[in-house]
């Protein structure tokens, strides 16, 4: 479960003590639970914690499945 | 350059109070992201990938040294160092946090400077030529006509909340540079015997779907321009689409009506407004036309000394133009070195080509809209020195509009929107082709990379476009021909099946191979051999033998 801290912008991860920018520390959660987890969001979202949340999928093994998302993960691709 | 009149002050001071009481309102949870989303927007605020974004206006890509040195300024204080000079003349800071954003409209108001019609369902800042006032090929200087419409357009009531966002491009020369012609409505300052009045388009755009603007009048009035606009906009606003956010653009209403019904409707709108209080008087114009009034520039015969640097002496070549007063050159400063993005400029480079501007140049910079930075007054006996001073700067590359002097939006480094990256299909061109006598062989060339369909990198009117597309989860990119924003404009043909990153550059240098081939003297640029051949001599040689290219 991802989203953008509100203040910065930032990308950051759900994880057991709350949202953290590290994806290491995010919690992986099951496709049947996300209902539960979306409650939290919306929760979340009103007390101006998070913006724009979304699911990040991952592959059999565990591993950030898209390109996009492997991106907001580790930041930009590029030397800037 | 236009000065802010108190009005002006007024408006912008205005404006950041405002929205730091919106901003404020957000973080306290007094109003969800739903209802700060459309007053963010409105003030030039996004929400990447990764980070907040703020779109500083740049009006037609007119800056001066204190502004630019502000924008630094303002990219050390609080972003990251540096700055991306975009397609429609403006600049991103890519990592504003929030509760900072007002501070730094505040600090843009300093410099009379804001991030108002960035973003949002707007007439956008207007664009003109990046030459503007500076050749002897101009029928007049556009910049005082963007200024009257930036007034006009500035907040006005009815075209605040249109059914889609609204661009307009100035020229007043044959040769466009400003590519009117992909632009919601284009205008072009024409002579007609003793009379200087402008051609109109409507239309044009990029885009999933792509049109060249049609013309819908020969020769307006000067005095009738606002009022002609005001009919344009009040018909678009009528009947433009507001069901489906692909098909509000007004190049899909003039298609579906038919440009001679749009125009009749424009024409009965325009009977109903000529004459009333948006008719522009002599004095008014005139009144404009002073800000931009050319600075103490010498005229003298001196010229450019070849010099024994071969490194001059290309650049020279390449990036720049004589100026309309003799003895005094335009200087085109690259922004596509190499490994860098192109368009992007660090702070410390922003504030040395201040004080560059203001030794040699009157203090005046430009944006083009091919993401490249200008200094339009420069004397030829200076010239040298201008040059040794922006190589320190990595600033010195002989590129304009050869092959590595790309087009390219953030792609999906930055945006949300982005299906593939871009940045480094452009890294990647400049890499490969950056030896100057072999881009100089093939000559003029455009390549223009989006990493999406929204076109944001202009790749349908790339001579090459490139567009990045998700298959399955892995980026290939899409190969157009034949596309370009200039007088001729045309939208690129899909030349066949796209490529992965690692072949793209395989696929470039056949294209490129086809067209060295069918050269038929040196000066054929790349252009006239497509317009000549056409794509299906590029498709064969591109893939005949080459089912492993994509």
């Amino acid at each position: 479960m991802s989203a953008n801290d509100l203040l910065t912008g930032k990308v950051v991860f759900y994880s057991p003590g709350g949202w953290s920018f590290r994806s290491n520390d995010a919690l992986k959660i099951n496709i049947k639970d996300i209902e539960k987890f979306q409650r939290i969001i919306e929760e979340d979202e009103k007390r101006c914690i998070i913006v724009s949340p979304e699911f990040v999928e991952l592959d059999e093994s565990g591993h950030i499945k898209t390109l996009r998302d492997k991106i907001r993960n580790s930041g930009v691709t590029i030397e800037i | 350059m236009y000065k802010y009149s108190e009005k002006d002050k007024k408006i912008i001071a205005g404006r950041v109070k405002q929205f730091r009481n919106q901003v404020q309102r957000r973080l306290n949870g007094k109003i969800s992201e739903e209802e700060f989303k459309p007053l963010r927007l409105m003030n030039g605020l996004y929400l990447q990938l990764h980070a907040y974004m703020l779109r500083v206006a740049i009006p037609y890509g007119e800056l001066s040294s204190r502004q630019l040195r502000k924008l630094a300024e303002i990219a050390d204080k609080y972003d990251r160092g540096y700055g991306h000079f975009t397609t429609r003349q403006n600049i991103q800071f890519n990592w504003p946090k929030l509760p900072d954003v007002p501070d730094i409209l505040e600090e843009l108001s300093k410099v009379e400077m804001h991030a108002i019609q960035t973003s949002g369902n707007c007439i956008r800042n207007i664009s003109a030529d990046h030459l503007a006032g500076l050749t002897n090929d101009e029928v007049e200087d556009p910049r005082p006509w963007c200024e009257i419409i930036r007034k006009w357009s500035t907040f006005h009531p009815e075209f605040s909340f249109l059914p889609r966002k609204f661009k307009i491009a100035i020229t007043g020369c044959e040769n466009d540079r400003a590519a009117i012609l992909v632009h919601d409505i284009g205008l072009k300052l024409i002579k007609k015997g003793s009379r200087i009045g402008f051609q109109v388009f409507v239309g044009g755009g990029q885009g999933r779907t792509p049109y060249i603007a049609k013309k819908i009048n020969d020769f307006l009035l000067k005095k009738d321009l606002l009022n002609y606009l005001e009919a344009i906009l009040t018909t678009y606003n009528q009947l433009g689409r507001r069901d489906n956010i692909y098909k509000a653009r007004i190049k899909i209403l003039v298609n579906q009506l038919g440009v001679e019904k749009f125009k009749e409707l424009v024409d009965e709108s325009f009977k109903k407004l000529s004459d009333k209080k948006l008719e522009l008087n002599e004095t008014t114009i005139q009144k404009i036309f002073k800000f931009f009034e050319l600075p103490n520039i010498k005229h003298c015969n001196e010229k450019i000394s070849i010099s024994s640097n071969q490194k001059f002496n290309n650049w020279i070549k390449q990036n720049t133009i004589p100026h309309k007063i003799l003895g005094n050159s335009i200087v085109l400063i690259s922004l596509k070195s190499e490994n860098r993005p192109p368009g992007d400029a660090n702070s410390m480079q922003m504030y040395k080509l201040a004080n560059i501007a203001d030794k040699f140049s009157f203090g005046e910079i430009r944006v083009t809209h091919e993401q490249n930075l200008v200094l339009p007054h420069v004397k030829n006996s200076e010239i040298y020195e201008v040059w040794n001073e922006l190589d320190k700067l990595e600033l010195a590359t002989p590129n304009i509009d050869l092959i590595t002097d790309t087009i390219c939006c953030p792609g999906m480094d930055y945006c949300a929107l982005a299906t593939a990256r871009s940045i480094p299909i452009s890294q990647q061109i400049s890499n490969f082709f950056k030896d100057y006598g072999d881009q100089k062989k093939m000559g003029n060339i455009k390549i223009k990379i989006s990493g999406c369909i929204n076109a944001c990198g202009h790749h349908h009117v790339g001579n090459i476009g490139i567009l990045g597309l998700d298959r399955n989860g892995k980026e290939f990119y899409q190969i157009t021909l034949g596309g370009s924003s200039k007088q001729d404009a045309s939208i690129g043909q899909i030349v066949g099946p796209s490529f992965s990153s690692e072949n793209l550059i395989i696929a470039i240098k056949k294209i490129l191979q086809t067209y060295q081939k069918n050269k038929s003297s040196d000066k054929d640029d790349f252009m006239t051999v497509f317009r000549r051949i056409g794509i299906e001599e590029f498709k064969k040689n591109l893939y005949d033998n080459t089912g492993k290219t994509n």
